[in-house]
């Protein structure tokens, strides 16, 4: 298989046909609508499931139904309209179904509009919906980490029976570079004690989030969270760029991460030991890593395309008395190089100063 | 080594075709490359410009605020991306639609009259190809094998369009070449 030149929104898209994608439901929406119309092609074609919803709202409850088959089943779209689908995903945690929701993120609040952004941490990570829940959410810098973080979404999602999250920046969804679309490395899981397939020779089977018993209910609530902690313990994941030595820190997520590594090289050349954190998983986050960095750590800079919703998991991770600063912008084009470099430098002037 | 180019044109001009196909180039040459377009409100006639970054190293910054090179389809591109030129870097002006202005002294120049010479092909639609052709020639000696599979990723089927495609970029390839 050799490389091709492809939109990240085609990339992911065909990532998941190569991952066992049975079922796809959707609404179109800029900047993710590439998904839909590609697989309105590829999946008929195939024959297999294939559904413009007739809202968002459709698109996420005819994934629910889908995926209590155990067949792998995904809905795409973006920022705005991911916020119609937040009851729906606490729905799907309590029902233990798996799926992978891409979320394409645009501009916002409200309707915003579609320059890329990186607002939609804090409603990926917290979520919108009612009760005690966790979305596990991977978050890729380059296009074939996309095509890798789909695929393990769809194991993670189907091994742990809970929905799981692609949050990608409209950036990425957007741009071209040379990808690669291979096998799944993830290992298929067994579905066949818990799918709705008839209860023919077996007794009945129920999927519901309504329980009445009190005991019950605390029971499902805390066997949940013991499934996050495994969760928590098996899948964590991050990279790190030039943190051997690193006096300096820049913690960052998705394509902005991959911009302030050329900002790490420029500075390293200065002389200046810094170093860049990233996680891959957001939920959940690598604090524990995170803190372990954070106590050689004279000073850490958290660089995001939103106003700060990262930073609260960084000031939670830091073990020690760290400095923590923020630089970042709302929407539109993503910092420049130079910004960074001189926003950055400013912070360590000044962090030398009160030494 | 590290290289940036803008495209840019109007919609319709087949600006992002020619940007796929810069990328595709860098990509069969084995480089490490992205490529990112922006679209005007409308498609036919509307602003439309493409970032490509090549690089032998792995690509951090995809966007950047000056480039190593701009190819300018038409006035509006010329005087929209003149400014984000990198110091004696080049501006490919396509002279046919925009008129020949030295604004900056710190700049290289090359004003070609790219629609008129794919007139004398037959299709002024070729324009974006003869520009491919003179930006490819400044930039070194590209296997042809190579280029015409770029054309071919980027057009698919359409045999008889990348022929004729292919000669377009060769005339605005040797347009250099002779001087």
């Amino acid at each position: 298989m050799s490389k091709e030149l492809i939109k990240g929104n085609i990339a992911i898209a065909k990532a998941a046909l190569k991952a066992g994608l049975k079922a796809y439901f959707g609404y179109p929406i800029t900047p993710q609508t590439d998904i839909g119309e590609y697989l309105s092609y590829e999946m008929p074609a195939r024959n297999l499931a294939y559904v413009c919803a007739e809202s968002e709202i459709g698109a996420i409850n005819m994934a629910l139904g889908a995926a209590t088959s155990g067949e792998k089943v995904m809905v795409s779209s973006s920022s705005c309209a991911v916020s119609l689908m937040q009851e729906a995903l606490s729905y799907a945690c309590s029902d233990e179904l798996p799926f992978v929701l891409v979320n394409v993120m645009r501009a916002g609040p409200g309707q915003g509009y579609i320059y890329p952004s990186q607002g939609d941490y804090n409603q990926a990570v917290t979520g919108g919906g009612n009760g005690d829940y966790k979305i596990v959410v991977l978050s890729p810098s380059t296009l074939p980490e996309a095509c890798d973080l789909v695929q393990r979404a769809f194991y993670i999602s189907q091994k742990y029976r809970t929905p799981t999250m692609l949050l990608v920046d409209g950036l990425l969804g957007q741009m071209a570079e040379p990808v690669e679309i291979t096998e799944s490395k993830y290992p298929e899981t067994d579905n066949s004690r818990w799918v709705l397939d008839g209860a023919k020779q077996r007794p009945a089977r129920e999927i519901h989030s309504l329980e009445p018993s009190q005991y019950k209910l605390n029971q499902h609530i805390v066997s949940l969270f013991k499934k996050y902690k495994e969760i928590e313990e098996n899948e964590t994941d991050w990279e790190e760029y030039m943190t051997d030595d690193a006096e300096f820190l820049i913690t960052s997520f998705g394509s902005m991460a991959r911009y302030t590594k050329s900002v790490v090289k420029e500075l390293r050349q200065n002389g200046v030991k810094i170093g860049l954190f990233r996680p891959k998983t957001l939920f959940p986050f690598p604090s524990k890593r995170l803190g372990e960095l954070s106590l050689r750590m004279k000073h850490i800079i958290d660089i995001e395309m939103n106003m700060g919703q990262m930073l609260k998991d960084v000031r939670l991770s830091v073990l020690n008395n760290s400095v923590i600063s923020f630089i970042g912008k709302p929407v539109g084009d993503w910092l420049k190089k130079e910004e960074m470099i001189g926003a950055i430098n400013n912070i360590i002037k000044e962090s030398y100063a009160s030494i | 080594m590290n290289k940036n180019f803008i495209i840019s044109g109007s919609g319709g001009q087949g600006v992002i075709s020619i940007g796929g196909i810069l990328a595709n180039i860098f990509m069969l040459n084995d480089f490490f490359v992205s490529f990112c377009s922006c679209y005007g409100a409308e498609m036919r006639g509307g602003a439309v410009n493409c970032e490509i970054n090549m690089s032998d190293e792995e690509l951090f910054c995809i966007e950047n605020e000056q480039v190593d090179y701009v190819v300018a389809l038409n006035q509006t591109s010329f005087d929209k991306f003149i400014s984000r030129v990198r110091e004696n870097g080049t501006i490919i002006v396509n002279s046919s639609l925009a008129k020949i202005n030295k604004a900056r002294d710190d700049i290289k120049y090359i004003f070609a009259p790219l629609t008129e010479m794919a007139g004398k092909l037959g299709n002024i639609k070729m324009t974006n190809s003869v520009a491919l052709g003179v930006l490819a020639s400044l930039l070194g000696n590209f296997n042809t094998d190579n280029v015409k599979k770029a054309y071919e990723n980027v057009l698919k089927n359409k045999n008889e369009l990348i022929k004729k495609n292919i000669d377009a970029y060769l005339l605005g390839y040797n347009y250099i070449q002779e001087g």
